[in-house]
């Protein structure tokens, strides 16, 4: 493998020119042994999307999650298709917002409950009460 | 037998750009929005709180600007990136309903559907749930025997809300197919308009009742074989086949309107030669060659002076998908542009597309370009690193110039930019 690091020029005749600016690649093409055994690499997205169609990134902005291993400026992986359970990590809309929350479903009613006892419980009779946009299955905690 | 015949939905997403607005930023609900065309010309989509204010299609957002505050009226610029992900996750998803899809347009496909009615329509309701839940796109299901009376039963899915969002025209009783169509212009069938329209009305054909209940043969005579199937298809005789592969398409066009009008000649090779680029590009990706270019500029409809139209229309010397020989024959039209005239449009298409590789051409036709595959490659960089980071010629000096398309109250591309995700407070 050899990497070229632009900026370069190839003439590509007819007054015209190829310009390249990023960094390219060049493969050398020597047969490798391992060839026959190569798959591909592990995909992300093969492992963590369950359905392509239904499936948002989403930025957390704040603390509240904190507790729950969720903490400011992590990424969630949303799947708008899952029917939320009690214990769910939800994101659900609350004044207009998207907001993350866990979800208790009990007897006496549904609460979006933080995971830091400052803030406040959200208590409603039923889930038809609520806008559920859709339910967390992965945090990409920055470490 | 006849139960199970094959019937046609037409699946189409409600309001679609300021749905996806909304999708990604809740406190939209409710509110009158408009989603404005490239450059923020005029209101291209409009809520139905944005139709209540009597906000029409097309609107130049000058004119509505103004009493949007007293309105409560949010505009948005056109997100691309956002609709096109979305748009691609419905027909993904439309896909799953029936391998006999035909994507129609970035927010409608029609799919080939089988069973008895009530399966249909139960049918139209799972796809409508699911785009719901999915993708979050309220869309109507119109399900007829063809695709002109599918369109009309979209249509009057869209008006009912007591439908819940589906409509099979054959499950509607006769009396009222006949009261729709008596009271629906020819203008709401699917292909008409314009002259067309006035051609039929001077001959007394004005409803689409009366256009189903012409003489199909007199019509065909009198105005085209296509004007005929349409008859036919509203009698509920099919004859317009579901295009699976819409490779078929026979353009391609890459067109703008501009911020700051373009005025010389230098700044015309620059943006002609972008969208030579794109056109290659992307007929690289479906794997086609064009055999015409057309290349195009405009004065605005708004500044009646100065009025200058050019274009050129230009044969390739093969059919071709290299970006050389595209940007080459895009400047063709740089003679005709006249130095010091406002020009608010440019734009080339792309006409007469074949699949490549389809007839070797003779040897010394062998285009050089593409045996050394720059196309790809560029494509391969532009994919990797970012639109601008590599181009052809003058193409290649993009940045920092000024003649990109305006899109001041464009949302976050919520779905396609890292760093422009859909944030979730916890706080
Ligand atoms: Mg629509």
């Amino acid at each position: 493998m050899g990497v070229i690091i632009g900026p370069r020029v190839i003439e590509a005749g007819l007054s015209l020119r190829l310009v390249l600016i990023s960094p390219v690649a060049v493969a050398a093409g020597f047969p490798s042994p391992a060839q026959d055994y190569f798959d591909g690499r592990i995909d992300l997205n093969e492992h963590l999307i369950k359905d392509i169609t239904s499936t948002y990134i989403v930025r957390v902005s704040g603390d509240s999650m904190e507790q729950a291993g969720i903490s400011d400026g992590d990424e969630l992986i949303v799947n708008r298709a899952l029917e939320p359970r009690d214990g769910s990590v939800v994101v659900a809309v609350l004044d207009g917002e998207l907001t993350v929350k866990r979800l208790k479903i009990t007897a006496a009613g549904v609460v979006l409950q933080a995971a830091n006892p400052l803030y406040p419980d959200i208590s409603v009779p039923a889930l038809a009460d609520l806008t559920i946009w859709g339910v967390a299955t992965r945090c990409l905690h920055h470490v | 037998m006849s139960e199970a015949r094959q019937q046609i939905a037409l699946v189409d997403v409600n309001c679609f750009y300021a749905s996806a607005e909304r999708a990604f930023d809740p406190s939209l609900e409710g509110k009158p929005l408009v989603v404005l065309s490239n450059n923020d010309g005029c209101a291209v989509t409009r809520s139905p709180e944005a139709k209540a204010l009597g906000i029409s299609t097309g609107e130049p957002w000058f004119k509505i600007a103004p009493r949007a505050k007293e309105w409560g009226l949010v505009a948005r610029s056109s997100n691309y990136e956002l609709y096109g992900d979305i748009s691609a996750r419905v027909m993904e998803l439309l896909g799953r309903y029936s391998a006999w899809l035909e994507v129609y347009s970035i927010d409608e496909a029609f799919l080939g559907i089988k069973g008895s009615p009530d399966q249909v329509v139960g049918l139209g309701r799972t796809i409508r749930t699911a785009v719901q839940r999915n993708v979050g796109m309220p869309v109507c299901v119109g399900i007829a025997a063809t695709k002109t009376l599918a369109k009309l039963a979209n249509r009057w899915a869209k008006n009912n809300p007591a439908l819940g969002g589906v409509c099979r025209w054959e499950s509607m009783d006769p009396e009222s197919r006949e009261l729709l169509m008596a009271r629906l212009p020819v203008s709401e069938v699917w292909g008409v308009a314009g002259r067309l329209e006035r051609r039929l009305n001077a001959m007394g054909i004005c409803s689409i009742l009366e256009l189903s209940r012409a003489d199909p043969v007199m019509v065909r005579d009198r105005f085209s074989v296509v004007l005929m199937r349409t008859v036919l298809e509203l009698r509920g005789t099919p004859c317009l086949p579901l295009e699976e592969e819409r490779v078929g398409r026979d353009q391609l066009i890459f067109s703008r309107s501009f911020s700051t009008p373009l005025t010389s000649v230098p700044e015309f090779r620059q943006v002609l030669s972008v969208y030579a680029q794109q056109a290659s590009a992307r007929l690289a990706r479906h794997h086609l060659q064009a055999k015409v270019l057309t290349a195009f500029a405009g004065t605005s409809h708004y500044n009646p002076k100065d009025k200058s139209f050019p274009s050129v229309c230009v044969p390739l010397p093969m059919p071709t998908s290299d970006p050389v020989l595209l940007t080459r024959a895009a400047h063709a039209l740089l003679p005709a542009i006249q130095d010091g005239v406002k020009y608010a449009r440019a734009g080339i298409m792309v006409t007469d597309l074949r699949p490549s590789g389809n007839q070797q051409p003779l040897e010394p036709f062998t285009n050089p370009h593409e045996e050394r595959g720059i196309g790809p490659l560029v494509e391969q960089i532009s994919r990797k690193y970012g639109r601008s980071t590599i181009g052809l010629g003058f193409a290649g000096l993009r940045s920092g110039l000024d003649w990109s398309m305006k899109r001041g109250m464009r949302s976050p591309r919520y779905t396609t930019h890292w760093d422009e995700l859909p944030v979730a407070r916890a706080n």
